[in-house]
């Protein structure tokens, strides 16, 4: 099949056989990052870094053996990737979650960037032995939390937080990009023509890129939703409609010189709040592409990078990313945050999941694309920061939330739910559930007023809900819901991880008790947020408009677990104590001890009972 | 902790007579108050302000009514059995026949929730409730319960 034309022959052949083992390369690269999530789901490992691990060993100075340097190529990939992952961010993000979150994290998004930009930059100047403006820099290119590594921590890793933080968290993710964005873009110019920049003309700037990205961002979004509804598409445009979409707005508001970024990030956050055709497919797809993004992009990062330079910036580099870990990030995060009432245990999660990412990485390639000197250096320690941030911080944020009383719950349910969409209205989406064993909707959980039941399967027979009765357990129920209400169906049909929430042992309280009252009764501390408040008023401070059967609220060494919602709130609550983690792993050791302690207190008992003649036996003070 | 340390054989009431919720409780603080010398009345407001907090009935049958009392000095049990069980507003709305009564000192803290914790783990052991339905005299249902009952892992 050559196509051999005059003299041209060897060279086409040769860039034939080229493009034939990029290919294999490429997608290989894929496939190898797809099976590295199994290895990071067995040993926890954080994904992002394992990509780019994979990058490094396919790189130069690894078995792969692949030289690339192209900065420019590496930008241009970072870009598109960064752009799907935003908007992906922002269509899956709830409008109703910036409620009161809002300010704390654009301060976080826009101040804390610049106050942990300058004091990292100081330091770096001294351990780096660089001059300020280019110490800055470093400080500037390091200095935004990444949304990308945000976002994947937050969906991948099955850690519910409390909506506060997790709001908090993901809303500064998604906004502080164009702020380190320009911060780096006005130092790398200070650096190159050292002339004095007035202040008034940084925040112009500064104002500009936010302005036209916000326009951009919110009139596309605008613009993308009515284009899905009125044109009628063939099967399996939609989605593709939207990912070209997004990246068309990316581009559109970086040549308009707005913000890119925020751009991305509104469009698919308006996009994900109104009712739209087709929208359970474009999730879908988005999810694909979304994950496909994070893979290139780490690869491709990965690949840029020469670990045997890096090995030089080593030392310096860990000491930098230490100090931004320990001093840097919490700094600001508390003198942004302390305004806002957050708690101590608050601010030191948000410092700790600060995760650094790709956008570090992507703007630390700015220097060298504009002929910087110390090019090496930009890139190379922030590599090595995002690399231990990425390592320390994403391997340790679950445990980080368990210890520090943010985490809500620990999974969502697993659960198979079936989305139909339905052509012809937007309002409603039929959604199919299996009927879980223990389930709250066995237990005679009583369903929201927004949703309609349409039809039950059984045992491959269609009937009407009059028809099917009682529910069991195998029952398929489809459902007409809201699309954004849909996910809060998932708990009334999963199988409810504390059951014996149901069983004995537990007490309930009305959602109009007040949960000092509660607290007082059992000697326990009542949290902050919740003085002063009935039950059902603290689920929903805690929870927002999403509280589900199942939601806890911890108050150690008791939780209080929703078991009832009526009209949206808590009608009834049970306190659960744990009892010294008995029900626990208690392991071998555990349950020999246990089996001993048992035989104790039989042969107690038993001389109590033989001993019951002298009743006077005076039960002893509890000895703790 | 054990049962033991909180529940003594001669806190047992085998089979008390009441007509519903409010007399139970009485009967309760009654003999609470005849066995650790506190106020009756006190014992009884105590009670029934936690009820109205949420009921204490846990369900299949078994109410644990609690409370914190300033005066008390340590953890007190008290079981009663009752001959005809009564609507209790449970939380799986069964008529309770078991009350298991708890008073802790104002101080209690943590050990009252584990006192708690452990009550109901006993009564929520396999056969408990049916061999103390079947007993008929307070030693046997104190045998069945310190039976049943080990001290949590420290």
């Amino acid at each position: 099949m050559s196509q051999t034309r005059d003299g041209g022959g060897e060279t086409g052949m040769e860039s034939l056989a080229f493009s034939n083992v990029a290919l294999l390369f490429g997608a290989a690269f894929v496939v190898a990052g797809v099976a590295t999530s199994l290895v990071a789901s067995r040993f926890g490992a954080p994904l992002l870094f394992l990509f780019l691990c994979l990058g490094m060993l396919a790189g130069q100075d690894g078995p792969g053996g692949i030289v690339f340097n192209d900065y420019r190529v590496a930008y241009i990939v970072g870009s598109l990737a960064l752009a799907v992952i935003l908007f992906d961010g922002g269509l899956r993000t709830r409008s109703s979650s910036f409620r009161g979150v809002l300010a704390p994290a654009l301060m976080l998004s826009t101040i804390g960037v610049v106050v942990t930009a300058g004091i990292t930059g100081a330091v770096a100047t001294l351990i780096l032995d660089l001059r300020l403006v280019e110490g800055l820099l470093v400080g500037a290119i390091v200095a935004s939390t990444d949304a990308a590594a945000v976002f994947f921590l937050m969906r991948s890793k099955g850690v519910q937080l409390r909506r506060r933080v997790a709001n908090a968290i993901e809303i500064e993710s998604a906004t502080n990009d164009p702020v380190a964005v320009f911060l780096t873009l006005v130092l790398v110019e200070l650096v190159l023509a050292p002339r004095a920049t007035g202040w008034v003309e940084v925040s112009l700037i500064l104002g500009q890129q936010a302005l036209v990205g916000a326009a951009i961002g919110v009139t596309g979004g605008l613009a993308l939703a009515a284009t899905l509804n009125r044109v009628t598409l063939p099967q399996g445009l939609h989605p593709l409609l939207v990912v070209a979409a997004a990246v068309l707005i990316f581009a559109l508001a970086s040549v308009l010189q707005g913000s890119g970024f925020l751009a991305a990030y509104l469009a698919g956050l308006i996009l994900g709040n109104r009712p739209v055709r087709a929208f359970p497919t474009i999730l879908s797809f988005h999810d694909a592409t979304t994950w496909l993004s994070q893979i290139v992009m780490f690869l491709v990062l990965g690949l840029l990078v020469t670990p045997s330079t890096l090995v030089a910036y080593a030392l310096p580099a860990m000491a930098l990313a230490v100090f931004l870990i320990v001093v840097g990030r919490p700094v600001s995060v508390w003198l942004c945050l302390t305004p806002f009432g957050f708690s101590r245990r608050e601010k030191t999660f948000v410092s700790w999941v600060g995760l650094r990412g790709a956008v570090s990485i992507f703007l630390a390639a700015i220097p060298t694309l504009a002929d910087l000197p110390n090019a090496e250096t930009y890139f190379n320690v922030a590599f090595f920061v995002v690399l231990v941030s990425l390592l320390v911080q994403g391997w340790t944020v679950a445990w980080a939330a368990g210890r520090l009383g943010l985490k809500v719950r620990d999974t969502g349910p697993e659960i198979k739910r079936l989305e139909i969409d339905l052509p012809g209205q937007l309002e409603l989406e039929l959604v199919g559930y299996p009927v879980a064993p223990s389930s709250p909707v066995l237990a005679g959980a009583v369903f929201p007023s927004w949703m309609r039941t349409v039809m039950i399967v059984r045992g491959g027979e269609v009937l009407t809900p009059e028809a099917a009765g009682e529910l069991a357990v195998g029952d398929y129920v489809y459902v007409l819901a809201p699309p954004a209400r849909v996910g809060r169906l998932d708990r009334l049909f999963a199988t409810l991880d504390g059951a014996s929430a149901f069983g004995v042992g537990t007490f309930s309280f009305g959602g109009d008790a007040a949960i000092e009252d509660v607290c007082t009764l059992y000697g326990l501390h009542v949290p902050a947020d919740l003085k002063g408040l009935t039950v059902a008023a603290g689920f929903a401070e805690r929870f927002e408009d999403r509280v589900d059967i199942g939601d806890r609220i911890a108050i150690e060494p008791a939780y209080l677990l929703a078991t009832a919602i009526r009209d949206d709130q808590v009608a009834k609550a049970v306190v659960e104590f744990e009892e010294d983690g008995r029900e626990g792993a208690g392991g071998i050791v555990g349950r020999v001890g246990d089996k001993l302690r048992g035989f104790l207190v039989e042969r107690r008992a038993a001389r109590a009972a033989a001993g019951k003649a002298a009743p006077g036996r005076r039960p002893e003070a509890p000895a703790e | 902790m054990a049962l033991v340390e909180l529940l003594s054989p001669d806190a047992i009431a085998p089979a008390l007579k009441v007509g519903g919720k409010k007399q139970a409780l009485q009967e309760l603080a009654s003999h609470a108050a005849g066995l650790t010398g506190l106020d009756q009345q006190a014992i009884f407001e105590t009670l029934l302000q936690r009820e109205r907090l949420g009921s204490t009935g846990v369900g299949e049958g078994i109410a644990i009514p609690h409370g914190k009392l300033a005066r008390l000095d340590r953890l007190f049990g008290f079981v009663a059995r009752l001959e005809k069980p009564i609507d209790f507003d449970a939380i799986d709305g069964t008529p309770v026949d078991v009350l298991f009564l708890l008073l802790a000192p104002e101080g209690a803290g943590a050990d009252h929730l584990k006192a708690l914790a452990r009550v109901a783990r006993v009564l929520r052991r396999p056969g408990v409730l049916d061999r103390l339905r079947a007993a008929h005299d307070a030693a046997a249902i104190y045998a069945v319960l310190i039976e049943n009952s080990e001290p949590a892992a420290a």
